[in-house]
C-alpha cells in the first residue's frame, strides 16, 4: 500500500489547522497515521512584537529529518505536501517555480517602495 | 433638543440666553403649535433655573480653566471656583505667565552649600508656597473635594492618570536605559503593572508612528487636559535638582490572595517559633509568605539590611550585586528567545513568510500523549466547550 505525506484538517470551523501527517494513501483522512511529522496553520500570523516592518508568517512545525527519511523510502507527498516540503529543500519545487519566485521579488520590492522616508520628525520620536 | 420658547411673550429668558443658544431667537414666533393640544408653555420655576444654571455654573464649565480639571464639584451654585481666592478673576489669566517668569528665576538661594540639599528644596517649595499665597491671581492646586465630577456621588473622586511626559521617561528608563520593570516602578512610584503596560504601549505607538499611521493625538491631549494627571518631576533640569518624583501610587500593596480569606484558627505550641512563612503554610501549603508576595520584596530587604546595622558601602555593594544578577537572567532569557528566533527556518513567499521550525516527533512518547509532542492529538476529545476553560488571551504578546 502506497505511504503518503499529506495534511489531516482538524481545527474548528473557520479556523483551520493541520498536522502533517504520514498515512497510508488508503485511509481516512482523520484517522490515526503512521506519524505526526508536524503541523501547519494556513492562517497568517501578525508580524511579532518589536517588528516594524515585518511580513505576516505561516507557522509550520516540522521533523525535517523524519520528513526526509520517509521521501527516501519512499512515501508519497501530496500537492500541498510537496510544496511545503519543497520550501526548505527537500524536495524539487514542483509548483509555479519561476513565477512564485518572480512574484516575490515584485512583492518584496513593492513593500520597500510602500514604507515611508524617515522623516526627521519620525526618527525623533522613535529616538526619544 | 433646543428649548420651546417664544421669544415674544418671554423676552426676559432669551435676552439672557442669546448667547448661550441662538436657535431660541430663530423661532418663529407662535403662542402655541397648531396641531397641539397641550397649554402653552410658561415660565415654569424649573426652566428658570436651567437658565440660571446655564449661565452661572454652565458658563464656567462651558471654557474650561487651562492645566485644571473641568468637573461639577469645582464649582458653587453661583458659578464660583470653591478652591479660589476671592480676587481671582479668569480674564486676567492671559497676562499672567509674563509676569510670573522673571519672578521665579530671582528666587534661587545662593550660596548655602553648607546647609543639607534636602533642607534647600524643602525651603524652596516652601518659598514657592508663600509666593502663590502672595499672587491673588495665582489658581490652587485642586482638592480632593474638587476632583468630583458627581456632586451627587460624594464618594466618587476622579484618580490621577500618568502625564505623557511620565510615561515617555518610564519608557526611556526601561528600554534605553535597561532597567528592571521593578526598579522603574520603584524610581517613578508606579506600580509593576502600570510600568508594564507604559512600556508595551509606548513600544507600541513608536512602532505605529515608524509605520506612518496617524495617532489620534489631538484627542489624547484633550482629554489628558481634562483629568487630573501625575506630572514628571525632570530630575535633570536644574529647578528640579533633590526633588523627589511624585508617587503615582502605592506600589508595594499585598493583593489578597484566595487562600488568606478565610478566617483561621490554629493551635500552636507556645514553645515554637511561628514565622510569617508558617502562616503562609497554615493557609495553603503552596502559599508564599507575605514578604514574597508583594510586589517589592527587595524593598523589604534593603530595610531589613539597615536593621541588621550594615554600612551604607556594604548595603550598596550587595543591591548593586543583586541587580546585577537581575540584568544577567535578564540578558539570558533575550538571548534565549533570540538563539530560538535564530534557529527557526524562514521562506519568504509572495504574500507571506512561511516559517518552519524544527521539532521532533519522538517527542509525543509511546503513547502518543505527551503534551510536549507536536500536533493535534488522536482520541482525545476536545475540552473548549467544557466548563471553566478560559478562552480570554491571559498573556499579551509584547
Amino acid at each position: 500500500m502506497v505511504v503518503r505525506i499529506r495534511l489531516a484538517r482538524f481545527g474548528k470551523k473557520h479556523a483551520p489547522f493541520y498536522n502533517i501527517v504520514v498515512a497510508h494513501a488508503r485511509t481516512a483522512r482523520n484517522s490515526r497515521p503512521l506519524e505526526v511529522l508536524g503541523t501547519y496553520n494556513p492562517l497568517p500570523q501578525p508580524p511579532r512584537p518589536g517588528d516594524t516592518h515585518g511580513r505576516p508568517w505561516k507557522d509550520i512545525k516540522l521533523d525535517i529529518s523524519r520528513a526526509r527519511y520517509w521521501i527516501g523510502v519512499g512515501a508519497q507527498p501530496s500537492d500541498t505536501a510537496w510544496r511545503l516540503l519543497a520550501m526548505i529543500g527537500i524536495l524539487q519545487p514542483k509548483f509555479r517555480v519561476g513565477q512564485v519566485q518572480n512574484q516575490v521579488i515584485r512583492a518584496d520590492t513593492a513593500a520597500k517602495s510602500l514604507i515611508p522616508e524617515p522623516t526627521a520628525e519620525t526618527l525623533e520620536s522613535v529616538k526619544a | 433638543m433646543p428649548p420651546r420658547l417664544h421669544p415674544s411673550t418671554f423676552s426676559s429668558a432669551v435676552t439672557t440666553c442669546s448667547s448661550l443658544r441662538p436657535q431660541c431667537v430663530s423661532q418663529p414666533a407662535r403662542t402655541c403649535r397648531e396641531f397641539s393640544q397641550t397649554p402653552c408653555q410658561r415660565v415654569t420655576k424649573r426652566r428658570r433655573m436651567f437658565y440660571e444654571w446655564l449661565n452661572t455654573t454652565g458658563a464656567a464649565l462651558k471654557e474650561p480653566i487651562p492645566g485644571s480639571t473641568n468637573y461639577l464639584g469645582a464649582y458653587d451654585k453661583f458659578g464660583n471656583l470653591i478652591r479660589a481666592s476671592p480676587g481671582w478673576s479668569r480674564k486676567r489669566k492671559d497676562d499672567q505667565p509674563k509676569v510670573e517668569e522673571p519672578a521665579s528665576t530671582t528666587d534661587q538661594p545662593g550660596g548655602q552649600e553648607i546647609e543639607d540639599e534636602l533642607e534647600i528644596s524643602v525651603r524652596r517649595s516652601e518659598q514657592r508656597k508663600v509666593k502663590n499665597k502672595d499672587d491673588e491671581n495665582e489658581l490652587p492646586p485642586e482638592t480632593a473635594e474638587d476632583l468630583r465630577p458627581f456632586p451627587m456621588n460624594k464618594y466618587f473622586r476622579s484618580q490621577p492618570v500618568l502625564s505623557e511626559e511620565l510615561r515617555e521617561a518610564i519608557y526611556q528608563r526601561v528600554k534605553q536605559d535597561g532597567a528592571t520593570v521593578a526598579l522603574a516602578s520603584v524610581e517613578f512610584g508606579v506600580s509593576n503593572e502600570r510600568v508594564g503596560a507604559v512600556v508595551r504601549l509606548k513600544q507600541m505607538e513608536k512602532e505605529w508612528i515608524a509605520q506612518g499611521k496617524v495617532l489620534a493625538i489631538p484627542y489624547s491631549k484633550a482629554v489628558l487636559a481634562m483629568v487630573p494627571t501625575t506630572p514628571y518631576v525632570d530630575p535633570s533640569k536644574p529647578e528640579n535638582k533633590y526633588q523627589r518624583p511624585i508617587t503615582h501610587e502605592a506600589i508595594n500593596d499585598l493583593i489578597v490572595h484566595p487562600a488568606t480569606r478565610q478566617q483561621l484558627f490554629v493551635p500552636v505550641a507556645e514553645s515554637r517559633e511561628f514565622t510569617r512563612v508558617d502562616a503562609g503554610k497554615a493557609f495553603d501549603n503552596g502559599l508564599l509568605p507575605a514578604d514574597d508576595r508583594i510586589p517589592h520584596p527587595e524593598l523589604v530587604l534593603a530595610e531589613k539590611e539597615i536593621a541588621m546595622g550594615l554600612s551604607l558601602q556594604e548595603r550598596t555593594s550587595r543591591a548593586l550585586q543583586r541587580m546585577d544578577e537581575e540584568a544577567q537572567r535578564k540578558r539570558r532569557k533575550e538571548d534565549k528567545i533570540k538563539a530560538e528566533l535564530m534557529s527557526l527556518k524562514t521562506v519568504p513567499k509572495r504574500r507571506w513568510d512561511f516559517v518552519f521550525k524544527d521539532v521532533s516527533v519522538d517527542a509525543v512518547g509511546r503513547d502518543g500523549r505527551d503534551y510536549r509532542g507536536v500536533g493535534w492529538r488522536y482520541g482525545m476529545p476536545h475540552e473548549d466547550r467544557k466548563r471553566g476553560q478560559v478562552k480570554i488571551p491571559r498573556r499579551i504578546e509584547a
